[in-house]
């Protein structure tokens, strides 16, 4: 199984933003696809392919059908029209264009997921404390990572207690705004009351700080890894810009 | 001698920085979409239309990085500790209304109470922020940093002006930074995606291409078909939650007591 406990968190992400830039200048399905292929075959190698299925067709399915009406039924561009009723008319050009669009959204939903899986989040943390940005992204980042699972358990058990305590919502739009306020308003108030609380203990141990702190946790890293972000990154400018630049490097039977 | 255990204002210098920093951002964001307006790239998948989509995700998101990097080191601790809860409560509320089937997104409800609370350079971070943890889970909302962070920047603008100070007033507020924001995030849609991520969104673009609009007109009517009214139903949703939290919670805010955001009450 391929582990990525040894992987610096920005490794993936560098490699990840090359890909994606590269694979959309380039804007030729086949690569797009052998690029969704080889991202899959990455997650089942960790052991995450169905994870990274299930939430890439979450996000994708919607989004092809929108391109699908939107360029392949409702698209005004194309002289070969395969069918035509009223406004609606199916050309091979306008699906040509939603497949090209879908492809290119499909490298960069499955390239980023997998990158969100493969990471840890407290190494990403770490990563992101050790880096030049400002310390207040490092702890914004992780107060909200740690936060999610918390509210979303105290939504939950507000709707027990609204349910046990016999407060009914009842149907259409009046019912959906009783329980939008018998969740969000105890959730709200819990939530702002402990932000206020913990501000004066924040501003108390100096938080911003003013230099650079020593890091208990050690963010795994290499001379080699460093190399391949400070290329992945270059890559992520320069490939785009050579491949559109110099249109002979755009490899046959593109979109 | 004593030392204060709360910090100090920030000095000139990082103000001036951080002025920059938002000029940069905003002339990069508003010639972006000059640009785009102006030109109206028509081909979407050759090479001028991948080289469109990756100026437009590069320079909406290096705008929005830039607005981040000049709000940030600006905010003081109570912004600081609200803002997590926010962009939680931005994706636990989101989902709650997801989940009933209702056709609306309300997916800023943490970011529009940052912007009323501690006003607009918290919020603008939230709505950025927010959109930066978020890719985590759905990598397709990254170039949308600056739209959210519009949003946000809109809420506090709102609430310094008085806008929360009488709750009708509130959606009214809304509605205009939902015609603004989805203005701003329609050609991320044309330009990046070729249309909008959900199959009824979808449907309305398509509408409006078969009557004859260009693919960036379509999405900007479609936006200014959802956005307003789902802005105007979250800024007044969260004006009457911020009214439901009692007074000694909303006053411990230096923005709240410095423009009066709830009138008389901001005193309590």
């Amino acid at each position: 199984m391929l582990s990525a406990a040894r992987l610096h968190p920005f490794t993936p992400l560098a490699v990840a933003a090359a890909v994606v830039t590269t694979t959309t200048a380039l804007g030729t399905w086949w690569v797009s696809l052998a690029v969704v292929l080889g991202c899959l075959a990455l997650a089942a190698a960790a052991g995450v392919l169905a994870r990274l299925a299930v939430a890439s067709l979450a996000i994708l399915a919607p989004a092809w059908g929108s391109q699908l009406i939107i360029h392949g039924l409702a698209g005004r561009a194309g002289e070969h029209v395969i069918a035509a009723a009223g406004p609606l008319r199916v050309t091979s050009e306008g699906l040509e264009t939603a497949a090209g669009l879908g492809a290119r959204l499909a490298v960069l939903v499955v390239a980023g997921l997998l990158c969100a899986l493969l990471v840890d989040t407290h190494d990403l943390v770490a990563a992101v404390d050790s880096s030049p940005a400002p310390p207040q992204v490092g702890y914004l980042v992780a107060a909200t990572l740690s936060l999610l699972p918390q509210l979303a358990a105290r939504q939950r058990a507000i709707g027990e207690a609204q349910t046990l305590r016999g407060a009914r919502a009842g149907r259409g739009p009046s019912g959906w705004w009783t329980r939008l306020r018998l969740r969000a308003v105890p959730l709200v108030l819990s939530s702002v009351h402990d932000a206020a609380d913990r501000a004066p203990h924040l501003a108390a141990r100096g938080f911003p700080p003013r230099s650079r702190v020593t890091r208990l946790r050690r963010v795994p890293d290499s001379t080699a890894q460093r190399r391949v972000r400070r290329l992945a990154l270059a890559a992520a400018v320069v490939g785009p810009v050579a491949v559109l630049g110099v249109p002979v490097l755009l490899p046959a039977g593109g979109a | 001698m004593s030392h204060p255990l709360t910090l100090p204002a920030a000095d000139q210098t990082r103000r001036g920085r951080g002025r920059l920093l938002t000029a940069l951002g905003i002339v990069l964001l508003a010639g972006t979409y000059a640009a785009l307006v102006a030109t109206q790239p028509a081909g979407l998948v050759d090479g001028i239309g991948q080289g469109v989509a990756l100026a437009t995700f590069g320079a909406y998101l290096a705008a929005a990085l830039l607005l981040l990097a000049a709000a940030l080191p600006q905010l003081p601790p109570a912004a600081l500790t609200l803002i997590p809860i926010a962009l939680a409560l931005n994706i636990v509320l989101g989902q709650f209304v997801g989940s009933v089937m209702i056709p609306l997104y309300l997916d800023s409800i943490g970011t529009v109470l940052v912007g009323f609370l501690a006003g607009r350079r918290a919020g603008a971070a939230t709505g950025i922020l927010g959109t930066l943890v978020w890719s985590l889970f759905n990598p397709t909302v990254l170039p949308f940093a600056a739209g959210a962070a519009l949003v946000g920047f809109l809420a506090g603008t709102a609430a310094r002006i008085g806008a929360v100070r009488r709750v009708y007033l509130a959606p009214v507020a809304g509605l205009v930074a939902g015609v603004l924001a989805g203005v701003v995030s329609a050609p991320v849609a044309a330009f990046v995606f070729g249309g909008t991520a959900g199959v009824g969104t979808g449907a309305l673009v398509g509408a409006f291409r078969a009557m004859g609009d260009s693919l960036l007109g379509a999405v900007t009517k479609q936006a200014l078909l959802s956005d307003p009214g789902d802005k105007a139903i979250v800024f007044l949703v969260v004006a009457l939650l911020v009214y439901a939290l009692p007074a000694r919670l909303t006053s411990r805010f230096d923005f709240v007591r410095r423009h009066r955001v709830l009138g008389r009450r901001a005193a309590g």
